[in-house]
């Protein structure tokens, strides 16, 4: 996790967030939204270097879905179509009560990883994601009981010591996910991921997310500084302004740049090793 | 319940889907995912206290 391991070599984890549930087809007409074609788009990330694919489920409709029944279609569909990618669920879920929020914990099989947001974030004027502490605890002692390795969401910087608040129970390496964006995420600048990097403790791995054009510049310095990218729809739609990407195109970027700067994309079974995840395969 | 703008719709004229999607009548066009549950009223969301477009529609301040 530090700029020594740059140079090391390290392997870099790239995740591929295929789908999300704020946007659908209606925004990005080739965005995956039913079990087949999320299926589809995990396969095509796998064979481009994606180590982990981060999922959300919907209604036929494209509207958000939390419950165990439809995550377990989409969760049997990505693992027929890949060979050994990790299945990481999305706990996340902008005014969703706790109740359903841990569903997706609880498909046959269990996923191998899951998103655990540590805290409030606003969207428009009403909406927010509350993420209350109890709620963060109560879906993290879930995951621990399900042998399921949590990535830490930190919103914004203050989501740092939230996370320091649980890091004492979690299991080795602690894996904190950085975001940035507009609204109640990190303002994206280079500086604030170099201060947000440097908080850091010495063992944990970090992932970065940028929103929108945030995406290849902050998830390309993290490579630089020793730690791993997500990449995908959810995050951005675009490969450059006025370009609408793909899944498969945004994670043949990431790998190649990782590629030219010396870091080897980490296989699915290294991503294990690394981070410290259960294999269900 | 659902929003009184709401409707179900397989095109918008432009783009055809197979399964209807939620429509606002008031911007003419289709919804954002996450929007549709305030559309839809689910999870104690509401029209009238929580979008943007039904509230400037009905001439509502936030004050309000
Ligand atoms: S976007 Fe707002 S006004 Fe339009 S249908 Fe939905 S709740 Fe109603």
């Amino acid at each position: 996790m530090t700029y020594e391991e740059y140079l090391d070599g390290k392997p870099v984890v790239i995740t591929a967030a295929l789908t999300g549930g704020i946007q659908g087809k209606e925004a990005h007409p080739d965005l995956p939204e039913t079990p087949a074609e999320i299926a589809e788009a995990a396969a095509a990330v796998e064979d481009a270097g994606a180590a982990v694919v981060h999922l959300h489920a919907r209604r036929d409709n494209g509207e958000r879905a939390f419950s165990t029944e439809r995550f377990q279609g989409v969760t049997d569909a990505v693992r027929d179509a890949t060979d050994d990618v990790i299945v990481q669920h999305s706990t996340g879920g902008t005014a969703a009560p706790d109740a359903l929020r841990a569903e997706p914990l609880r498909t046959d099989p269990t996923p191998e990883m899951a998103s655990l947001d540590m805290g409030p974030m606003n969207r428009g004027r009403r909406l927010t994601s509350e993420n209350t502490r109890d709620t963060i605890d109560g879906l993290h002692a879930e995951m621990r009981e399900r042998g399921i390795k949590p990535e830490l969401e930190v919103f914004n910087n203050g989501h740092l010591n939230e996370a320091f608040r649980i890091l004492d129970d979690l299991d080795e390496p602690p894996y904190l996910n950085l975001i940035f964006g507009p609204g109640t995420l990190a303002p994206p600048s280079p500086a604030n991921l170099q201060r947000m990097v440097d908080q850091l403790p010495e063992h944990a791995e970090f992932n970065v997310i940028g929103f929108g054009p945030h995406q290849l510049p902050l998830t390309t310095q993290s490579l630089i500084l020793g730690g791993h990218v997500r990449v995908g729809l959810e995050d951005n739609s675009y490969l450059r302004k006025g370009e609408l990407a793909t899944n498969e195109a945004l994670v043949a970027r990431a790998a190649r740049i990782a590629e030219e700067l010396g870091r080897p994309v980490a296989t699915p079974a290294e991503a294990r090793d690394l981070l410290g995840v259960e294999s269900r395969r | 319940m659902a929003c009184p703008h709401l409707e179900y719709r397989e095109s918008d004229g432009d783009r055809e889907f197979d399964t209807a999607r939620a429509f606002c009548t008031v911007t003419g066009e289709f919804v954002q995912p996450v929007h549709a549950d305030i559309c839809n009223e689910r999870y104690g969301l509401d029209p009238e206290s929580d979008c943007e477009i039904f509230r400037e529609h009905a001439g509502l301040d936030w004050d309000e």
